[in-house]
């Protein structure tokens, strides 16, 4: 990389005239890995080689925090936290975007013009080889809460799944959980009696899974889960069976964006038939257009696993989520519902995790 | 001189466009704000069903109120638009409950929503927004304090709606006055078709044909047919009255010929010189009369068809009729009569004429009344000012004409029924003619004792005419 920027300082450096557009700044603040993303990063640097991209790679908290910032305003914004980008978007931080990739966006993915999910994330279940040889996977959320009721003892402290309260995803994903039926809440009982793990990103919970503290996990993304599998032969990935819910990346343009040609160039790129492709064939992000061919894609997946993918509905809905007292309700109620079974001590680990502060939370 | 003035089909088109715009102006205007209203109706009713939404999930916990906002509240708070959504509750002393953006509601809005759920038009960041609000008033255990809930939304629904509702009002509008210009141009053709019958009816007709016309006409045309129709009338009065002229005039000048004639053959199969001599006496007498007959035809000839006015100079009408006056009462012929003038206005009275032509008209009324009436009668002109007119008359104490007979007494050949004058009918005839050049009046009427009297109104030389 530091030779390819020599060389094009170098280039650039004859080439005077164009000299000016070399020096064009773009500043992406993205809850989304590095190394998952860097295909797609890779991709429009060469498509737009006079466009300086600096992608930061932060928390959702902490991408939330920076739209809001006054003084230096990003000039994209990428989260997989969906009620805040909405929550975000409502209070005028967006701006439109008018391209044909734009308008061509399928509608149930955008919102406004402003907003557009551009991945297509299944949320599923992982297991460890272990817990195979001890009872019948899961395979969808009934299996999941009759195992854990009737193998209390054997999984206590092998089950991992977010924390609400510190990762927004997982939030999202048990709030429209608990929307789907009320069920939900026996299962976050039998949960909390076999001293779940909670998890402030689906990479712990992976890492916990091939290391064997873990054997089970639940509401874990999709697109890292399946990589993931790839490489640890000892973890399988299981989409539910009954209903698998589909999270998606939302990005927009901030209002305030010091360099908005080079945000819309970026988010035409992302929307657009290259970078999806890109998405579809060297990401595990899953692409949203239908007429991407690839591994990776929307369509695939549901050849795969059938009509049972219930992507979260990317509209004003969401906004209930942030609702304060709402939010306050639902922790409340999770906390009841966790500790109702639970065992007189809390787990010591399961503290000490919640308390970690890690870079790379709710994600 | 047939000027060209613009197309019928032109000034309708004007009429209607200018019509048409001044009416389209005031229906749009309307259009657009009967648009904007159901837009608002629409919309606002949006906004009360997720307030009520809202209002369905407050309940009281341990003296607080306490609300989970509905998904549901906010889809319907959204719309199709996707509107960016506003929502705040807010309880008794205008603490907030819960609600997502930081649009103040001010004491006045609350204490407004306090008597009556109200709409609102509010700007937030440079946004429009439509707000509502209302107040609910739940009971707890503890506490019966009213909640307050304002919901609100960014507007481009209700402009999309709008602008939609005013395009159609408009595309409306323009089909129907295209349709009304069509229809317009039609009726035109059809109401036009009248002047166009008219029109052949007209150039088909034979240079004599003087008939009336028979032609079917609306209303509006009635008028225009019955002027060409007296027009047709007078062209052939006017023809009649020339042919008539002729006859007269031919049969006037064959029975001093026949005379002559007659006289020349009687002295030629004479031998004596006495007969010659007194035939020779009444041809010559005969010939004059004939001459002055001829002379007085062409005259009036002359006057009836020269169009063109020769020099007109601007005559003292007093100074004439004195001087006139004088120089035939001092000849022969009116050695018989008494010739005087009337108390005639002391200053000058100019009016606008032909010297000669005046002083044929006044020689031709004395010359009339000297023929026309018996030795020893009084013959008076005079002059008398009117505000508009100036009179001239000429009165005798003559036999006078019958009364039926006084309207045609300046047709050529007219003697008042006489036949036992010489004169020959021709003299008022001239002095008609001679009026009708100066553009004065002729009344012929009957004079107090008997007699005739002839009045002349002429025009006074009016100011501009002056210099």
């Amino acid at each position: 990389m530091p030779i390819r920027r020599v060389a094009l300082v170098w280039l650039l450096g004859l080439l005077a005239p164009s000299f000016a557009w070399a020096d064009n700044p773009l500043v992406v603040e993205a809850a989304l890995d590095r190394e998952v993303a860097a295909p797609l990063l890779d991709a429009f640097e060469a498509a737009h080689p006079h466009i300086q991209l600096t992608f930061r790679d932060r928390s959702t908290l902490e991408v939330d925090a920076r739209v809001a910032n006054e003084d230096n305003p990003p000039d994209v914004v990428i989260s997989s936290a969906m009620p805040w980008q909405m929550a975000r978007v409502n209070e005028g931080y967006a701006q439109r975007l008018d391209s044909p990739a734009a308008q061509a966006w399928p509608e149930w993915a955008k919102w406004r013009d402003e907003v557009f999910g551009f991945t297509f994330e299944p949320i599923v279940m992982a297991y460890r080889l272990d817990l195979s040889r001890h009872m019948l996977p899961p395979k969808t959320h009934a299996d999941l809460h009759t195992l854990l009721t009737q193998h209390r003892e054997t999984l206590r402290g092998k089950v991992t799944t977010y924390s609400p309260l510190r990762s927004g995803v997982g939030y999202s994903l048990f709030q429209q959980d608990a929307r789907y039926t009320t069920r939900f809440w026996d299962l976050v009982t039998a949960m909390g009696a076999t001293d779940t793990h909670l998890e402030a990103n689906t990479r712990a919970m992976l890492e916990g899974l091939s290391e064997g503290r873990y054997w089970l996990g639940y509401n874990l993304l999709g697109s890292y889960a399946m990589v993931w599998a790839q490489s640890h032969p000892e973890v399988f990935v299981q989409v539910p069976q009954d209903y698998s819910l589909v999270m998606m990346r939302m990005a927009f343009i901030h209002r305030d964006a010091p360099h908005p040609a080079a945000a819309r160039a970026f988010l035409d790129f992302l929307l657009g038939r290259e970078g999806q492709r890109v998405i579809a064939g060297e990401t595990p992000l899953f692409s949203v257009r239908p007429d991407v061919v690839g591994p990776y894609t929307a369509q695939r997946l549901r050849d795969q696993v059938g009509e049972r993918l219930y992507p979260i509905p990317l509209n004003a809905s969401l906004l209930a989520f942030v609702d304060p007292s709402r939010r306050t309700a639902f922790m409340d109620r999770w906390q009841r519902e966790f500790h109702r079974l639970a065992h007189p001590e809390p787990a010591q680990g399961a503290a000490a995790i919640e308390s970690r502060i890690d870079k790379r939370s709710q994600r | 001189m047939i000027e060209v003035d613009g197309t019928l089909k032109s000034r309708l088109a004007f009429w209607l466009l200018a019509t048409v715009s001044v009416l389209g102006v005031l229906l749009l205007v309307e259009a657009y704000f009967s648009s904007q209203r159901a837009a608002e109706r629409a919309y606002d009713s949006q906004l009360e069903a997720a307030a009520l939404t809202i209002a369905e999930a407050i309940r009281w916990e341990g003296g607080q109120p306490v609300v989970e906002i509905p998904s549901a509240a906010l889809q319907i708070l959204a719309t199709r638009h996707q509107e960016r959504v506003f929502y705040a509750v807010l309880d008794a002393k205008g603490q907030t409950v819960s609600g997502n953006l930081d649009i103040g509601i001010p004491p006045e809005w609350r204490r407004r929503v306090s008597s009556q759920p109200t709409w609102l038009n509010d700007t937030y960041h440079g946004t429009q927004w439509r707000l509502y609000g209302r107040e609910l008033d739940s009971a707890g255990w503890e506490t019966q304090d009213p909640v307050q809930i304002w919901v609100g939304h960014t507007m481009s629904g209700r402009d999309a709606l709008t602008e939609m509702l005013f395009e159609q009002a408009v595309t409306r509008f323009v089909i129907m006055v295209l349709l009304a210009g069509i229809l317009m141009l039609l009726a035109m053709r059809v109401a036009l078709a009248p002047i166009r019958r008219l029109r052949q009816q007209l150039r088909r007709r034979d240079a004599d044909d003087m008939r009336p016309l028979d032609a079917r006409v609306p209303e509006e045309m009635r008028e225009m047919a019955e002027t060409l129709d007296s027009l047709f009338m007078r062209q052939r009065d006017g023809r009649e009255a020339l042919l008539r002229f002729t006859a007269d005039a031919s049969h006037q000048l064959k029975t001093p010929l026949a005379g002559l004639q007659t006289t020349s053959e009687l002295a030629l199969q004479s031998d004596s010189p006495d007969a010659w001599r007194q035939a020779l006496t009444e041809v010559h007498g005969s010939a004059g009369r004939t001459s002055r007959l001829a002379s007085q035809l062409l005259s009036l000839a002359r006057l009836r068809h020269a169009v063109e006015a020769s020099a007109t100079a601007r005559i003292d009408a007093m100074a004439l009729l004195h001087e006139t006056t004088f120089d035939w009462a001092q000849r022969d012929v009116s050695q018989a009569h008494d010739i005087g003038l009337a108390s005639l206005p002391a200053s000058p009275q100019y009016i606008q004429g032909e010297a000669w032509a005046l002083r044929e008209l006044l020689g031709n009324l004395i010359d009339n009344a000297l023929r026309y009436t018996p030795p020893g009668s009084v013959i008076t002109l005079g002059a008398v000012c009117h505000a508009q007119t100036l009179e001239l008359y000429i009165e005798d104490d003559g036999p006078g004409v019958p009364p039926e007979t006084l309207a045609h007494l300046h047709r050529p050949f007219e003697r008042g029924g006489r036949q036992d004058t010489e004169g020959s009918g021709l003299g008022l005839a001239i002095v008609d003619s001679i009026v009708r050049r100066h553009e004065a009046r002729m009344q012929v009427e009957s004079a107090q004792k008997n007699g005739l009297k002839i009045r002349l109104f002429f025009p006074y030389l009016t100011q501009h005419e002056e210099k």
